[in-house]
């Protein structure tokens, strides 16, 4: 503990030899502790000495510039007041309207189609009364129409869509025969585009396929371990470039049921404000103190570190067993990519244990392809646990940890998910080999490197035509995600609605999913969109923000502008 | 035609109130219900201006001693 405590001045180079793990010269300072025993003017990462009112909030704030080689540009603009007072203004009038409905439906009034409690119940503890089943009732019911949409055809750059239609205003759907065809589709996570059905991947597939069958028919401890899996996990391994790894059949079993192996009692787990869904299931089930972080915000996460460490576990003032940092590489409804040399610099000083949940940026960041590690040209063995998904670029479905050989060798034999789930699919585990190959090139053509390359342009192309639109666009200038924001809810419906009378299918995203007035529309650009389909997409959104209002950003527009040029690419050949 | 380009304006500036009221999302009935409450609040509104505003002009002119 005494080491701890210790108090270093660091300078930007010490910073950099910290990144590279070596020892660095200590200056002892002694500098007097204010009555909560934090020490201020201490820390690796401080606060911004002077407040700048200005528009944009969370701008790229980096102290250290030298852990960062390439700039780093997030923006997330404020809510303009006006249209936050307007959409309080829209739920507060659709709220009543909701008390309006619940009330002809209580006094059948009105035919009620919803669950209710049985006769017998009704003087129970109310089942669907809270504010979730009310704005699923009365709010979600209204515009249903935009989500669940059924998809006839392989979700590639275009999509089928199954046409259906509503006569009691969503309540019930009924398909009328007909399909909507080449719909552009910018709402699947395709990132590189391995969601096909011919080409290398698929003719393998079947092979396997034709080998093994389709189902395994146990778990990986029982009788389900082949010889595929072991291949597929050396490559995976190899790939990352981490010791040994391990896949799972389900992306979101494999949060949830491996953090619970990782961490118990005792331990501390410092995880982000906007995790996913599976990560706060996992660290919820492990039983270990949970504390939130502020999203990205590394001030927020060193004074809960030093916090940790000084006061130790809450009442008995123990050190604690462990300290792991649950974070995402890119966080999908934000777009944001996560600040990984800063974390790393921050776990190393203060010998906390790091989660790297890449399941949106493996295959989509970085010039090989190979995450955010890759991005940030870091080393892998420096993230202690590195998991993933193969949901999203590699067109097949799964999930994986990667790290030191003990650790899986550990999770082998005590993770949930191997002892009880079956495990992948053989197709699926082809699949996933042959993608991840094109990627690393190894199959000899240069379809891999192409595709990133085409993702990367896209991503620059797309982002940088909405930012000159006016919209307001949250995120990371690299991230594939592009949150659009809409705010209001009657502008939620519309928006998916005109979008697919124009033929292009996007995903609108509201309340349960992001806080109550920041609804917004979510495209996923994908390797296999053509500069034309972009163009096309573009023109009707631009048309889509002009009939519904959607530009509400305030910086400047810039000039009409100059084409788009090949060094705008952020990759370098 | 100059009424149809006004009636194409004037429909669009509809449109923009259902969608910032959240009207687009309700019922028609539920639309009628609204508007009608909304015409008749502004209505008594117009109305009571109409039937007062003089008397209210002519007693703060008085108070401040412009007119007797």
């Amino acid at each position: 503990m005494s080491s701890r405590s210790r108090l270093t001045k660091m300078t930007e180079s010490s910073a950099n030899k910290l990144l590279n793990g070596d020892a660095c010269n200590r200056t002892i300072n002694e500098k007097k502790s204010s009555k909560n025993g934090f020490v201020k003017s201490h820390c690796l990462f401080q606060q911004p000495h002077k407040y700048r009112r200005t528009v944009e909030k969370n701008q790229n704030v980096t102290p250290s510039s030298s852990l960062y080689k390439k700039p780093f540009v997030e923006s997330f603009e404020e809510t303009p007041l006006l249209v936050a007072v307007l959409t309080y203004m829209g739920y507060g009038i659709l709220t009543i309207f909701g008390y309006l409905r619940d009330f002809l439906r209580h006094w059948n009034i009105e035919k009620c189609h919803v669950a209710q409690e049985r006769e017998e119940q009704k003087d129970f503890v109310p089942l669907y009364q809270d504010f979730e089943n009310f704005y699923t009732r009365n709010l979600y019911m209204r515009i249903r129409d935009n989500w669940n949409r059924p998809i006839c055809s392989v979700p590639g750059a275009k999509i089928d869509l199954v046409d259906r239609v509503s006569h009691n205003y969503n309540w019930t759907f009924e398909h009328t025969g007909k399909v909507v065809k080449d719909v552009i589709n910018l709402g699947s996570y395709n990132y590189l585009g391995f969601a096909e059905n011919t080409g290398a991947c698929v003719d393998a597939s079947i092979e396997v396929t034709q080998k093994y069958g389709v189902g395994v028919g146990s778990t990986r401890c029982e009788m389900g371990n082949m010889d595929i899996h072991e291949e597929l996990e050396q490559l995976v391994a190899r790939f990352l470039g981490v010791e040994s790894a391990m896949t799972f059949g389900m992306g979101f079993a494999t949060n949830s049921m491996n953090i619970p192996v990782l961490t118990g009692k005792g331990c501390l787990i410092l995880s982000d404000e906007l995790n996913h869904a599976s990560l706060v299931l996992g660290v919820r089930l492990s039983g270990s103190t949970i504390r939130v972080f502020k999203h990205n915000n590394m001030q927020s996460l060193e004074k809960m570190l030093r916090d940790a460490i000084v006061h130790g576990q809450p009442r008995t003032h123990r050190p604690w067993k462990k300290i792991l940092i649950v974070v995402e590489g890119i966080y999908s409804m934000e777009g944001s990519i996560v600040r990984l040399p800063e974390i790393i610099a921050l776990k190393k000083r203060y010998k906390a244990y790091l989660y790297l949940d890449e399941a949106h940026s493996i295959g989509a960041l970085g010039p090989n392809g190979r995450g955010v590690v890759d991005y940030f040209d870091l080393d892998s063995k420096d993230v202690d646990i590195m998991m993933g998904t193969f949901t999203k670029s590699f067109g097949a479905s799964g999930g994986y940890i990667g790290g030191k050989k003990e650790l899986i060798d550990y999770l082998r034999h005590h993770s949930h998910s191997a002892l009880y789930a079956t495990s992948m699919p053989p197709p699926v585990v082809q699949q996933i080999i042959t993608s991840m190959k094109i990627i690393m090139g190894e199959d000899g053509t240069t379809l891999g490197a192409d595709r990133i390359r085409q993702l990367s342009e896209n991503t620059t192309y797309f982002r940088r035509k909405l930012h000159d639109m006016g919209f307001i666009i949250y995120g990371n200038d690299h991230s594939p995600v592009v949150p659009m924001m809409l705010y209001m809810p009657a502008k939620i419906g519309a928006f998916g609605r005109e979008m697919l009378k124009r033929n292009i299918g996007t995903v609108v995203v509201g309340f349960p999913a992001t806080p109550i007035i920041e609804s917004r529309a979510r495209f996923c650009l994908s390797a296999l969109h053509t500069r034309e389909m972009l163009d096309t997409a573009l023109q009707a959104i631009s048309e889509v923000g002009e009939l519904l209002q959607l530009k509400y950003s305030r910086h400047q527009q810039p000039h009409p502008s100059l084409e788009w040029t090949s060094e705008d690419s952020q990759l370098q050949d | 035609m100059a009424l149809g380009d006004y009636w194409k304006q004037l429909s669009w500036f509809y449109y923009q109130y259902l969608l910032v009221t959240a009207l687009y999302m309700l019922e028609p009935w539920e639309r009628t219900v609204f508007n009608s409450l909304l015409i008749s609040v502004a209505g008594m509104a117009v109305y009571t201006g109409y039937v007062f505003m003089p008397q209210h002009i002519m007693a703060i002119l008085h108070y401040f001693e412009v007119v007797q």
